[in-house]
């Protein structure tokens, strides 16, 4: 996983972290296999995303398959499972209509001198306070609680 | 707490966030993933999928999952 972040801030990748892995950061610790991603929907920043990931995992010949024509066009979510076999990455133009790298608040966190971009607990909880999975809304539960946050958004 | 007991599986996975201090908080949270995959190692095929929406994504991933829910003792994982 550090090794990803590494190659991600190296190459300079416009991202927020989302999904359960922010919640690892913010201290709500629950099992996950994948780190899902929201990247700035841009070209060149998904060439950015093309290198980290070869950087990361030794040039994998599938990263080819991550074509910027289908995140920004009419995929934009793209699953990549990397030769290490044990976590995938979930990588996202927008989710809906609402939800971009424009759109969600994040911080930076720093773990082993690398700096991460994190979506607030705020934005966590607007993400998965309206979804449908069980396990969305219950993290939407505990973000709530732990951060005392409203519905006011 | 650093332990927790329950009678049950079911019961374990009903409560699946553990709060921990913001200082160690990835570490733990790595510790804690690391676990489940020593745990319950699933296998995963190879290269890149894409999706017309994060739903989409993620009814692909439950159906994965369902492949491999007879063998699961911690299914509230995702």
């Amino acid at each position: 996983m550090l090794r990803a972040f590494r190659a991600f801030e190296s190459e300079g990748l416009e991202y927020v972290l989302i999904g359960a892995t922010a919640m690892g950061f913010h201290g709500l610790v629950r099992a996950t296999e994948d780190i899902d991603l929201l990247v700035r929907a841009s070209e060149q920043n998904i060439e950015r995303l093309r290198q980290a990931f070869r950087k990361a995992y030794a040039s994998d010949p599938h990263i080819d398959e991550i074509q910027s024509t289908d995140l920004l066009g009419d995929y934009p979510v793209v699953r990549y499972y990397p030769p290490s076999g044990d976590l995938f990455f979930d990588v996202m133009t927008r989710i809906g209509e609402v939800a971009s790298f424009d759109t969600v608040e994040a911080e930076v966190k720093e773990v082993e001198g690398i700096h991460v971009r994190v979506a607030t607990p705020e934005a966590l909880y607007l993400l998965k306070r309206d979804t449908v999975r069980p396990l969305d809304r219950s993290d939407a539960a505990a973000l709530r609680e732990r951060f005392n946050l409203k519905d006011n958004k | 707490m650093p332990i927790q007991k329950f009678r049950s599986v079911e019961e374990m996975n009903a409560a699946p966030i553990r709060v921990v201090a913001a200082g160690n908080a990835f570490e733990r949270f790595a510790r804690h993933c690391g676990r489940f995959r020593l745990i319950y190692p699933r296998t995963y095929p190879r290269g890149v999928f894409r999706f017309r929406s994060f739903e989409e994504a993620q009814a692909a991933r439950e159906r994965h999952n369902v492949g491999l829910a007879d063998h699961s003792i911690f299914p509230n994982a995702d």
